[in-house]
């Protein structure tokens, strides 16, 4: 009886030291931005990738948007960095710069991985100095100008008018009366007014920076948009220096704002509202086409991590088309994802699908943050006031010191 | 003292000072060592640049901005909180029905964290649907309302004004607390003498409250100076840098914008005031032992 309780004593020992040799720990970090349940889901996906893989466990790290940035870098600077993570579109390049994850580009040719998958803009903002650092997981655009029909038909404003730049003009001069107000411009210190007035720039011809890196806001084209951007000034909200695309949310949601600008992602809070509320794609001059900025978040893998191999499996399945949708809650990178995901969740997938397509990421720097910040400075300058050509040269002297 | 006891006494200290050590000490160190290098995210292998990043945040036009907002910021505070404080102390010293109630609720403010008084007046300033301006519409004396927080004339002063709803509490706890440890012989002799309410203040009150208001000035000065989270909320040291103090500037580079060696300088810079603070709060403190010891 002893000899037969030693031995399985002694199997119990090997089988379990043979399975904690093959089972490893993959540790995986994303933001929630809305409030969609997404930690769930994601769980969800994860049971199935394990029951594919396994002695694969996955740890899932949900972090609150706000919160996301400054535990990533406290974690990647003090070297407990997850395994794979989500990051912002405009971190890739200084992540990459700091030697903090891996170039995927091997990985990606061997598994087939190529840029017809994905949504161009989505797959530019993964590509930094001639290497692929990330695979695009969830994307959308800044913005679309989401409409109050009844307060547009009150002040016989044609919808598609606001798609122009002249049209959106005379709308916000029309729709700003009695209390209620046109156009929910916004120019507080935050990544928001940055996309929205990258849009403007880019539907005008113009560019933030140059293709060599110097900046481009002193061009013709990027001057015409701050200039055309001042002129709409008084026809948003009181504070636009200090108002976010919340707080014009909630103007909005209470019938005193007629137009904001906001990506796709606003839509399922605007699907629990009693507004009769539609969209178009973006505003650019006469005769050209609204070009969006690109947000988003793409999927990376660090050097520190001791899973690489396991961590570039988990990045193929969350790619995957028939699992992209299921965890994400912005718009799945994956263009057939993305297909099904709007079709069955947003109103106007054709219209976002075509924003999508055509949209430019924000530039791919790894000085960005600070390029932002600048941004930042020049839309409160503009709508503070100051001549738009001023302002400019004052931004482009500060992001050309930065080199 | 026995050679035992003093052994005892450093192994008493022990725990003390290694927790201050580890949790204070080093990373002050540490914030030193990296000014003195250029570090950034991107460039995490530190480059010993000497004095050169304060050479460069000293020239900057934004150092000098934040100095003053700084300044503005913490004198505003530190005399309205004080002011505030003090009055408010001197009505619920007073033998009053609903004294104690009132105690109690004017501690409220205090007890509510930053970050949900920050939110707080956030919401009252918002230019469309904040009470601050319905009020005002209310009372014929404006349109609209001004935009409080979106104007560089007007954000700090806004600011300034919630910081001193949110900190005068604290004020007022120490004051009352100083008030009833005033001789009452003092006060009666001086009513025999035919001083009045003001005179009586003035002259006896106040100076013996002296070492209590020296010491409550300086550290809601050192709180104010160090006072992140109501800034941060309601401006994010915006617009155009009008409200960006040390604490939002430091966080901002550091971790806005992953440069960690300016955020160090500009770090060193808020060390030497609050030490500079601190000097003087224990030169007070030790001013007023001596004192005390002298007058038994």
């Amino acid at each position: 009886m002893r000899e037969k309780i030693l031995l399985v004593a002694t199997l119990a020992l090997i089988t379990s030291a043979s399975a904690s040799a093959a089972d490893l720990t993959l540790k995986f970090w994303d933001n929630q931005q809305t409030e969609s349940g997404l930690s769930q889901y994601q769980q969800e996906a994860v049971k199935s990738f394990e029951a594919a893989n396994p002695g694969i466990h996955v740890e899932v790290t949900t972090v609150p948007y706000p919160e996301y940035q400054q535990r990533l870098l406290t974690a990647v600077q003090g070297g407990n960095a997850p395994d794979v993570s989500t990051i912002d579109q405009i971190w890739v390049a200084a992540f990459a710069q700091a030697g903090a994850i891996e170039p995927l580009d091997d990985q990606a040719k061997t598994a087939g991985i190529t840029s017809d998958a994905f949504f161009p803009g989505a797959w530019a903002s993964a590509n930094y100095g001639s290497h692929l650092w990330g695979v695009p997981f969830n994307v959308d655009v800044w913005s679309f100008s989401f409409y109050n029909a009844d307060l547009l038909k009150a002040a016989n404003v044609d919808p598609e008018s606001l798609a122009t730049f002249e049209g959106l003009k005379a709308a916000g001069a029309k729709l700003t009366t009695n209390g209620k107000f046109g156009l929910g411009l916004f120019a507080h210190k935050g990544e928001d007014t940055v996309v929205v007035l990258d849009s403007f720039i880019f539907s005008n011809g113009g560019k933030v920076l140059n293709d060599d890196g110097s900046c481009g806001l002193t061009s013709a084209p990027s001057i015409g948009a701050l200039k055309y951007l001042q002129s709409i000034a008084p026809y948003a909200p009181k504070g636009v220096a200090n108002a976010d695309s919340g707080s014009m949310r909630e103007l909005f949601l209470n019938g005193s704002l007629a137009v904001e600008f906001w990506p796709a992602l606003e839509q399922p809070t605007l699907q629990k509202s009693k507004l009769n509320w539609d969209f178009v794609d973006g505003t650019a001059p006469e005769g050209k086409k609204p070009v969006g900025t690109y947000g988003g978040w793409n999927l990376v893998v660090y050097k520190s991590s001791p899973n690489k191999e396991a961590a570039w499996k988990f990045i193929q399945f969350l790619t995957r088309p028939d699992v992209n949708g299921k965890v994400v809650d912005l718009i799945p990178a994956n263009v057939k994802a993305a297909d099904a995901f709007l079709r069955a969740n947003r109103k106007g997938p054709d219209r976002i699908l075509a924003q999508l397509n055509n949209a430019a990421p924000r530039p791919l720097s790894p000085r960005y943050l600070e390029v932002s910040d600048i941004e930042v400075t020049l839309a409160q300058d503009v709508y503070g006031g100051m001549d738009a050509s001023e302002a400019a040269a004052k931004a482009c002297k500060a992001i050309d010191a930065l080199k | 003292m026995l050679k035992r006891d003093r052994w005892l006494s450093w192994v008493f200290l022990a725990p003390a000072m290694i927790l201050v050590g580890v949790l204070m000490y080093y990373p002050m160190i540490g914030t030193v060592i990296e000014s003195l290098h250029s570090t950034s995210f991107i460039n995490p292998k530190p480059q010993f640049v000497g004095l050169d990043l304060y050479r460069r945040v000293f020239a900057s036009s934004e150092f000098s901005a934040i100095v003053w907002n700084s300044c503005v910021w913490t004198i505003g505070v530190v005399l309205l909180q004080n002011t505030l404080g003090f009055l408010t102390a001197l009505l619920l010293n007073q033998r009053l029905p609903t004294t104690g109630l009132m105690r109690s609720l004017i501690l409220l403010p205090w007890v509510l964290p930053g970050v949900v008084g920050a939110i707080l007046w956030r919401f009252m300033y918002d230019p469309q649907l904040g009470l601050i301006n319905s009020f005002l519409i209310r009372l014929g004396l404006t349109d609209q309302g001004p935009a409080w927080l979106a104007g560089a004339s007007t954000a700090m002063a806004a600011s300034i004004i919630a910081a001193v709803w949110k900190g005068f509490p604290f004020s007022t706890v120490v004051y009352l607390a100083a008030l009833q440890n005033v001789d009452q012989e003092q006060i009666e002799a001086a009513i025999m003498d035919g001083a009045g309410r003001l005179r009586r203040l003035l002259y006896v009150v106040l100076p013996a409250m002296r070492e209590v208001i020296v010491t409550n000035l300086l550290l809601t000065t050192i709180l104010t100076f160090n006072y992140f989270d109501m800034i941060w909320v309601l401006t994010r040291g915006g617009p155009q840098n009008a409200t960006h103090i040390f604490p939002t500037k430091i966080y901002e580079l550091g971790f806005g914008q992953f440069r960690f060696g300016e955020a160090a300088t500009y770090g060193v810079f808020s060390i030497v005031v609050l030490a500079l603070l601190l000097a003087l709060y224990f030169l007070v403190q030790h001013s007023a032992v001596r004192r005390l010891v002298s007058a038994r």
